[in-house]
């Protein structure tokens, strides 16, 4: 009698159990939510970055992360053609060459998105589609540590490469 | 005295030596500051990856993990279920009444650590800015993207407050005699009560140990024993961080 209650509690418990772990692996709160910070215009620390990003991908997976780049100030650079670097002011660097914009575009597959900090285009008399590789008015954020902030508000782990 | 290697050391940090060789390795920690600079970023590194790595998602080895649950240990599991599911039902009636519901751990966490989130209660955003580079250059680009905060939350009337937590070769910023935003850090600091900045005891201990430099910082500068135990406490109270 005991050994049938328990297989009936055991089989209803472990129904339970994969619903719940379907219910998790579908919804948005299974995700790892990260957010990585660019602001130095230093192209192999750029590069350097961006692979360490792909090895996050690799580790956790596309589907249970929530990746995003933020960049301000110097970091604007990642996505600066080289041939714009004459109509901007305050940068050294344009690192958009094309084999940024590969790995770029390789990480955009992997549903990373690259945000950009309104702040630094107006201070730097950036062009957002003159001067920028592939960056959407949806990728403007009006300030990229603002940004930071409030994506860490939102449960988003930080990482500065 | 011996060398310490790598692996001695990682050891250290994860708190997996007996007492005898932590002392020992504290003694070398002394008579080495390269060495206890080592300690200090391999610590830091640590509790960075651990904040970034809080919680994983968890890899999808279910079913093989499950088949090995032998029966005991499932009975033993729907027992402690059962009991839990009981018991709450009985006290149901025993809790305090709470909005919240977070005010039943008061006790065991009076000053709210680890469930405040980064916007707290009364709204309040707290950013954590922490400064490693000697690079005065960045130092100003900071200054200026905190003042426009403090200028354009206030603007706003939200309430924001604000740490720039200079460490290593980040304390020139607040070194009174290599510091290149002195006035500007005193009169930001004197217009927004919400902004402190914070120098780092051990890397000024260091700078004496090491070069005989008697560090003398700025009158803005408050200073706290470690940079790195700072900016982790304040992210596990729900600070925002954010590295320079």
């Amino acid at each position: 009698m005991m050994n049938r209650i328990l297989t009936v509690v055991l089989a209803g418990l472990v129904g339970l159990l994969a619903l719940s772990g379907v219910a998790t692996a579908a919804g948005e709160g299974a995700k790892q939510k990260v957010v990585y910070h660019i602001n130095g215009d230093d192209p192999k620390q750029q590069a350097g970055a961006l692979r360490n990003v792909q090895n996050h991908i690799n580790a956790v997976g596309k589907e249970n992360l929530d990746l995003r780049i933020v960049m301000h100030g110097n970091g604007v650079s990642m996505v600066l053609l080289p041939e714009a670097l004459g109509n901007v002011k305050g940068f050294k660097h344009a690192n958009a060459d094309q084999q940024m914009q590969a790995r770029i575009d390789g990480l955009k597959n992997q549903g990373v998105s690259f945000k950009v900090c309104a702040n630094t285009l107006k201070g730097r008399n950036v062009s957002r589609d003159g001067d920028l590789y592939m960056v959407e008015e949806a990728d403007i954020v009006p300030s990229g540590v603002a940004e930071l902030a409030i994506l860490q508000g939102q449960g988003f782990s930080y990482i500065k490469p | 005295m011996r060398s310490i290697d790598d692996l001695e050391l990682n050891a250290f940090i994860d708190g997996e030596l007996s007492t005898g060789q932590q002392a020992e390795l504290l003694e070398a920690m002394r008579a080495d500051p390269e060495l206890a600079r080592q300690a200090c970023e391999l610590r830091q590194l640590k509790a960075q990856l651990r904040l970034a790595y809080a919680s994983p998602p968890q890899p999808k080895r279910r079913a093989a993990a499950r088949t090995k649950a032998s029966w005991p240990a499932i009975a033993a599991g729907v027992a402690l279920i059962a009991f839990g599911l009981v018991g709450g039902w009985l006290l149901r009636g025993n809790l305090p009444e709470s909005g919240g519901g977070t005010d039943r751990f008061v006790v065991l966490d009076p000053e709210k650590r680890g469930q405040a989130p980064a916007v707290s209660s009364a709204n309040e955003t707290r950013i954590v800015f922490h400064l490693t580079t000697p690079d005065q250059d960045v130092a100003g680009e900071l200054l200026d993207e905190v003042e426009s905060m403090l200028a354009a939350y206030r603007a706003d009337g939200r309430p924001l407050r604000v740490e720039v937590v200079s460490q290593s070769e980040g304390l020139s910023l607040l070194r009174e005699s290599l510091s290149r935003h002195k006035e500007r850090i005193h009169q930001l600091a004197s217009e927004y009560t919400n902004l402190t900045f914070v120098a780092c005891r051990n890397t000024m201990n260091r700078l004496k140990v090491e070069h005989g430099i008697e560090v003398k910082l700025i009158p803005d500068a408050e200073v706290i024993d470690s940079g790195v135990t700072h900016v982790v406490k304040r992210q596990r109270e729900g600070w925002s961080y954010i590295r320079v």
